[in-house]
């Protein structure tokens, strides 16, 4: 499937849609829970530093020289462990008569190193937080406070490895995405499954649309869900309109022919018997009237019929009531006719009034020519019927078959008819997308071969 | 001989009707199908010629109904409806033969006669017994080659008996199907024509049977 036609598919627009809004959903998800939970952890770890400095602040005491002291050491006991993440240190600022000592006091976990804060004296009270390097080139979260303990200016730090934040919102982000991952798989599958079912109708109008066009049906089948049943009843409806239509052209164009054929047999019988110049002159207008109605009244009959979807007629009961017929108007003849076994589901796309008209003609030609016998066979070729009739008869020379299919001719005046038969078969075939042809055949007479479109 | 002629064309069944009486045939007209089938229902006749598109009941219809009675008289088709389906629906229906229009007048007539042979069991367009020879193409009659010169009346007469010979013909039957319908009967010149017929043929080949009617045999 290329671009172009992955385009035009209902289902890939579909998906794609469907695929787009869960893609954007998950990924604004995943950065709103992300973004949330990170806030919070840092909410926390700023939170804990903040206690961890109250305490800090609350236990510290100056012993006799003006050093700073703790009365009760602080309670984490990260505190106590080298390089255990939680660190504080106590700084003294230089005041009058008195040097700075950085780290003056110092947890046991920063072990020999010194926080190095930068130098912005908060004003008491004020709390500043600042990212530093730690041991170990760590980074640290640090906050800090100025105090003013007897005229002995202190800095409080309390700093904690930042990793203590960034660990967990980095745990938390990996289960959170994989989670979102496989909650998008789920809806993907659903949407694919969404679509696969909610279009299914439309692809049981396909199939039956299919058949309508195979000939195996006259009207789309089965119901369709709501949406799609009034389609499918337009449809049936215009199918149902199409052959009124062509039935209605078929009635008109018979009745016109039955109307025109009766004044003309009184034409007929009127010049009867005379000799004069008026009597020749009606029985060859008559006659060529005649045939000219014959040969557009089967020719509008069946373009009607060859466009119409949906028209199939089994050939074997055709040929069974031809014969049948035959068997009637030639019983004088004392003939044999022989369908050879044809196929039971053998069926011509088309109408059967074309049919019949085909093969009648054929048969009738056959039944005036053969001297004992005629032989009918029907097969199917892939996609094609062959029907062939044969007979006993004189035949017909290889170098005269062609000129007697064309229109008017006919290769022995004396057998009556109009001579238009053959060139009507052909006409006929030829509308059907099919043709007749004509050869010697194994009786010792001629065979007519039919080749037409067989209904699946 | 008599047929029944349904045409709803005025003009074309009097040129019918004219064609066949020509041809020594009494005929019987009806120009719509419930009047065509209550005579075909009750009539003795020997032949249909009968259209499809008629008014009151379509030709098919009537062909049924003929049938489904037991009427075998044999039925020729005659119509502008010629495509095969129609053909095929026609025979399908009870017909035995089917002409288009326009036709030629011959061709309805030799189609007709080879019906009324194939209905009476005879092969042969000419029907004999003994030296007499009836040719119903050229409705002619010989006695050993001789040709007898015979009224209309006396030719249907005797191809009645010709195509009953051996059989017993009762004088109604004769009077039947000799005269169409709204002749004025008179059973009495059935016995004139045949007296004249027995002038004209060799002496004992009508027998007048007792009670019964007539036979033609050919003589010992």
């Amino acid at each position: 499937m290329n671009l172009a036609s992955l385009r035009g598919s209902l289902r890939f627009r579909l998906l794609l849609t469907t695929l787009v809004w869960i893609a954007a959903s998950i990924v604004v998800a995943g950065w709103g829970l992300g973004s949330l939970f990170r806030s919070h952890v840092e909410a926390q770890f700023n939170a804990d530093l903040g206690v961890h400095l109250d305490q800090l602040t609350a236990h510290l005491v100056l012993d006799g020289q003006g050093r700073p002291t703790l009365s009760v050491p602080l309670s984490d006991p990260r505190f106590n462990r080298p390089f255990g993440g939680l660190y504080w240190q106590i700084d003294r600022l230089a005041g009058p008569a008195m040097p700075a000592i950085g780290g003056a006091l110092r947890s046991r976990s920063l072990w020999d190193q010194v926080l190095a804060v930068p130098a912005d004296a908060p004003l008491d009270g004020e709390l500043h937080r600042h990212r530093i390097g730690g041991p170990q080139g760590i980074v640290l979260g640090a906050i800090e406070r100025s105090v003013r303990i007897d005229e002995v200016s202190l800095r409080l730090i309390a700093a904690a490895d930042e990793r203590l934040m960034i660990e967990p919102v980095a745990r938390f982000n990996g289960v959170l995405w994989l989670a979102l991952g496989v909650l998008g798989l789920g809806l993907a599958f659903a949407a694919w499954l969404q679509v696969v079912v909610g279009l299914a109708p439309l692809r049981q109008l396909r199939r039956a649309l299919g058949r309508v066009r195979n000939g195996d049906a006259r009207q789309l089948e089965g119901s369709f869900p709501t949406e799609l049943q009034p389609l499918a009843d337009e449809f049936n409806s215009v199918l149902t309109q199409n052959a009124e239509v062509v039935e209605r052209a078929r009635t008109h164009a018979g009745n016109l022919a039955h109307a025109l054929k009766t004044p003309l047999s009184v034409l007929v019988n009127a010049a009867r018997g005379r000799e004069d110049e008026l009597a020749r002159l009606v029985a060859g207008q008559v006659e060529t009237a005649q045939k000219q109605v014959d040969y557009h009244l089967v020719r509008a009959q069946a373009a009607a019929a060859v466009r119409m979807p949906g028209v199939r007629t089994a050939v074997g009961p055709a040929l069974e009531g031809l014969v049948h017929a035959m068997e009637r108007i030639y019983a004088g003849r004392n003939l044999q006719l022989a369908i050879q076994s044809t196929p039971n589901d053998l069926a011509f796309r088309g109408e059967e009034q074309d049919l019949q008209e085909m093969v009648g003609n054929l048969l009738e030609n056959a039944c005036k020519w053969a001297a004992t016998r005629v032989e009918i066979s029907a097969a199917i070729d892939g996609d094609r019927l062959d029907i062939r009739i044969a007979d006993d008869g004189p035949g017909i020379a290889a170098e005269q078959r062609e000129a007697v299919i064309r229109r008017g001719a006919r290769a022995d005046e004396r057998v009556p008819g109009t001579g238009l038969g053959l060139a009507i078969v052909d006409d006929l075939a030829r509308l059907y997308g099919g043709r007749l042809t004509l050869a010697a055949s194994s009786l010792g007479g001629l065979v007519a071969r039919l080749n037409l479109p067989a209904a699946t | 001989m008599r047929i029944l002629v349904v045409e709803d064309e005025p003009t074309l069944a009097r040129q019918l009707a004219d064609g066949l009486v020509a041809a020594g045939y009494a005929v019987d007209l009806a120009d719509n199908g419930i009047d065509a089938h209550f005579m075909g229902d009750t009539e003795p006749v020997d032949a249909a010629i009968l259209d499809l598109g008629l008014p009151g009941m379509d030709g098919i219809t009537v062909l049924k109904k003929w049938r489904a009675a037991g009427r075998a008289m044999p039925v020729l088709i005659l119509t502008a409806r010629d495509t095969w389906h129609e053909k095929v629906a026609g025979i399908d229906a009870g017909a035995d033969d089917y002409l288009a229009k326009p036709f030629h007048m011959e061709e309805l007539l030799a189609r007709l006669r080879a019906l009324i042979r194939r209905a009476g069991g005879h092969a042969s367009a000419e029907l004999s017994c003994g030296p007499l020879k009836l040719d119903t193409r050229a409705s002619r009659a010989t006695v050993d080659g001789q040709a007898l010169t015979l009224t209309s009346h006396e030719y249907r007469v005797l191809a009645y008996l010709m195509h009953h010979h051996d059989e017993v013909v009762s004088r109604t039957d004769l009077v039947e199907h000799i005269y169409a319908q709204d002749f004025d009967r008179d059973s009495n010149t059935v016995e004139v024509f045949i007296a004249r017929l027995r002038k004209k043929l060799p002496p004992g080949m009508i027998e007048t049977v007792r009670g019964l009617g007539y036979r033609l045999a050919s003589p010992q």
